[in-house]
């Protein structure tokens, strides 16, 4: 669930990359003299007529494109188009391998890094994903791979001027965060999310070397506490520091140095703290950078308060704090404090409370201020009435994640059908949801799909294993498949209870743009699976566990596997034989399998406990541990 | 040059003449240029330019000289007036407009045009076809770098 928390911090400054572009088209006029020379070598003369009169011929509008080309390409942002632009012709390739500034990586083993240098000359932003996202349900075993070591070891060399690294799931150690710091004078950005493998003392470090840093956004990511004062480190005077995220650090901080570190950031505009900074420590904060448009507010409970002494006045701090649209944090919530929010509930467009324990009582006065939310985030203890209130109100409400208090999953949930249903019927706009609940009706998901067919979203998690209709006692078919069937623009999919066949059929023949589905103890047959690989065309991640598919499912989709990102799937039916079968006809697909111990029963020795299959365009990974294996 | 030579006469490749005021003109660097080393009379020939297009360039050029010299409330306007401008060109005069504004030499209308084509042009065959361009990958490169792109930097 690591992930699903992180994506807020993504969303609320993620901006279009084309829109960028077009809001300041003369700032991207200076050109990269490395490129513009290879235009001008390629063969133009068309400015040569400086001094003398214009050439009587006119020109040959082929010499003249390359000569623009890297003007067009500028403004060219949208890794489509630029991938679309390199298929031209040589010239083109060549100008558009020179001029991509920003490179997305979707699996950090589906190339080696010396492609990416071999290719491209002036990357500045680098966007890199490592291990799978069922890494985050511990369904991997520690120290599996996606090592950032050999890439920033490659970037250092070849991209002097690499501004911006963001990582997703990758392994990064305080070695590669010192190589990073030393080897790029202006770096600017560095966003970690679900990573781990370094401390506090490689975060010293790097905030203490990158001068020109203005974000540093440390998110789910696992940090080891190495007892460093690391908010000292940041160099003295102004920063550029735009944003600072740690909530995920889990080491106390030296106020008194954040508390200076915030002052001399002027250009500040978001701020996520950790659980140790209390009520009263935010209250100064605040009060110092009435600038910040976005905050996590760390604890969000006061320390012990001296008796007699007067408590700060929490809500004034936010009624002066008018630029804050984003609001997160409450690690460790005290509820009677959380109404001081309220005078900045009219401004939020996002407000995350998923780690506040609040009844309903508590959140239905807040939430009935919050006209703008766009972006919600909570607990189930906010309950179906809470979620009632949340529909009465947020009529502008594109994303709802609502994660459980207690996973244990047997637990009672309090939120069901009717606070899906609720929803449905008061958030017209909804684009995206993640409900975790024990009870769901197929009625209340087909409602969902007529009133809110602009889902691109739909995760629901009926936790217990293979749970019905509540009311009907029937398999969940008819409410997924409505999804599938009324929501036309769906593009990610996670099914959950119990689920027949029938309901794959349904989600393979509809989900024409389903890019990633995610399936857990569902299904009857190998049928399921191959109801999925024969249609879904735009599939391009599945990840299954608990399912009772086997080698006949998984050959099904032998045809696709080259036109997807990955395949991972653990305890279902496969056996090392089958998997082998696909390595071996598919030379370019890696299919690693491992398992959580070794077993050497023979009646077990073919089982395969978990397959995980990506296409690579350099062969197998070198780095694979033990316990895997590359078939 | 001096002050009274205002006003400077563009002709274009198919002679077509249009007087315009000096402070215009002189956006196109090409023409500043010209000027500046006296090689030209007033009366400046391009040879690489339409009538037609040159018409248009000329529009922009006074639009942009006379709000120039004015404070910011008009940027915005300026900018609508941009969007407008090149909206409903059909792709065969943005290219000549881009030829234009690259042999002009006047980067803000360089900017703006290719701006425009970015907007438009988005497939390969598009850029085959109105471009004007061959395809000279052979069949075993161009699927090479079809299968990088897919595999390693698309998403």
């Amino acid at each position: 669930m690591k992930e699903d928390r992180s994506e807020m911090a993504a969303k609320d400054v993620e901006l279009d990359p084309r829109s960028a572009a077009i809001s300041e088209p003369l700032s991207s006029s200076s050109s990269s003299p490395a490129a513009f020379n290879a235009v001008v070598s390629a063969g133009n003369k068309s400015r040569s007529c400086k001094s003398s009169l214009p050439v009587t011929q006119p020109p040959c509008p082929g010499h003249v494109l390359e000569n623009v080309l890297e003007n067009v390409l500028q403004f060219l942002t949208c890794r489509r188009d630029r991938n679309a632009v390199s298929l031209v012709c040589r010239s083109w390739y060549r100008v558009e391998a020179q001029t991509r500034f920003e490179v997305f990586i979707g699996n950090c083993y589906s190339l080696s890094p010396s492609r990416l240098t071999r290719r491209f000359k002036g990357v500045r932003s680098l966007l890199l994903k490592g291990k799978p996202r069922f890494a985050d349900f511990n369904l991997m075993p520690p120290d599996w791979g996606a090592q950032f070591a050999p890439w920033v070891a490659a970037t250092a060399m070849a991209y002097p001027w690499l501004e911006k690294v963001n990582l997703k799931r990758m392994f990064v150690t305080d070695d590669d965060l010192a190589l990073l710091a030393e080897s790029f004078p202006g770096f600017k950005e560095l966003i970690l999310r679900c990573c781990e493998g370094f401390g506090t003392s490689g975060i010293a470090l790097f905030a203490n070397k990158c001068r020109q840093l203005k974000v540093l956004d440390l998110i789910e990511s696992e940090v080891t506490d190495d007892e460093v004062d690391w908010i000292s480190c940041f160099p003295e005077g102004e920063t550029h520091l735009e944003s600072l995220s740690f909530e995920c650090v889990e080491s106390p901080i030296n106020f008194k140095a954040l508390e200076g570190l915030v002052l001399r950031s002027p250009f500040l505009k978001k701020l996520r703290t950790s659980r140790f900074v209390s009520l009263e420590e935010l209250h100064r904060l605040m009060v110092q950078a009435s600038q910040l448009t976005s905050l996590g507010t760390g604890s969000f409970s006061p320390n012990d308060v001296p008796q007699g002494e007067q408590e700060p006045d929490y809500a004034s701090a936010f009624r002066a704090s008018k630029s804050i649209v984003c609001l997160s944090g409450f690690r460790e919530l005290t509820p009677e404090y959380l109404p001081a929010i309220s005078p900045v509930c009219a401004n939020l467009t996002s407000l995350n409370l998923s780690y506040a324990n609040i009844s309903p009582d508590i959140l239905k006065p807040i939430i009935r201020n919050c006209h703008n939310i766009r972006v919600f985030w909570a607990l189930d203890s906010i309950c179906d009435e809470g979620l009632q209130a949340v529909a009465a109100t947020c009529k502008e409400l594109r994303e709802l994640r609502v994660f459980p208090s207690d996973p244990l999953e047997d637990s009672e949930s309090p939120v069901s059908a009717l606070g899906l249903q609720a929803i449905s019927e008061g958030c017209r706009k909804l684009e995206s949801i993640l409900y975790f609940c024990q009870r769901m009706t197929n009625g209340a998901v087909i409602a969902m799909s007529e009133n809110c067919p602009q889902l691109t979203v739909f995760r629901l998690c009926i936790m217990g294993r293979y749970r019905p209709d509540h009311v009907t006692g029937k398999p969940m078919d008819d409410g997924f498949g409505a999804i599938v069937k009324n929501c036309k623009k769906l593009t990610r999919l996670a099914v959950s209870g119990l689920l027949t066949d029938e309901a794959f059929s349904i989600i393979g023949e509809h989900g024409k743009l389903i890019r990633t589905l995610s399936v857990a103890f569902a299904g009857d047959s190998d049928m399921a699976l191959r109801y999925i690989l024969e249609g879904c065309p735009k599939l391009q991640k599945l990840e299954i566990r608990d399912c009772p598919f086997g080698d006949v499912g998984l050959r099904s989709g032998m045809h696709r596997y080259h036109n997807m990102r990955f395949v991972w799937m653990s305890y279902c039916r496969l056996t090392r034989g089958g998997c082998r079968d696909i390595a071996h006809a598919l030379p370019s697909v890696v299919a690693e399998v491992f398992g959580s111990d070794v077993d050497d029963d023979d009646d077990n020795a073919d089982y395969v406990e978990t397959l995980y299959m990506y296409r690579s365009l350099d062969g197998a990974r070198k780095d694979a541990p033990k316990f895997v294996t590359i078939l | 040059m001096s002050k009274s030579e205002k006003k400077i006469v563009l002709k274009s490749l198919d002679n077509e003449a249009f007087e315009v005021e000096k402070a215009v003109a002189l956006q196109s660097q090409t023409i500043w240029v010209m000027c500046e080393d006296k090689c030209v009379g007033n009366e400046i020939p391009l040879e690489n330019v339409t009538g037609q297009i040159l018409a248009k360039v000329i529009d922009y050029c006074k639009k942009h000289a006379v709000v120039d010299g004015d404070g910011d409330e008009s940027s915005e306007e300026l900018k609508n007036w941009d969007t407008e401008f090149t909206k409903n060109m059909d792709q065969s005069t943005l290219f000549n407009m881009i030829l234009a504004a690259n042999y002009l030499n006047i980067k803000s209308l360089l900017n703006l045009t290719c701006q425009a084509v970015a907007d438009k042009t988005k497939t390969i065959d598009e850029f085959h076809t109105f471009l004007n361009i061959e395809n000279n990958f052979t069949p075993e490169e161009e699927a090479q770098i079809c299968q990088e792109n897919l595999w390693a930097f698309d998403d």
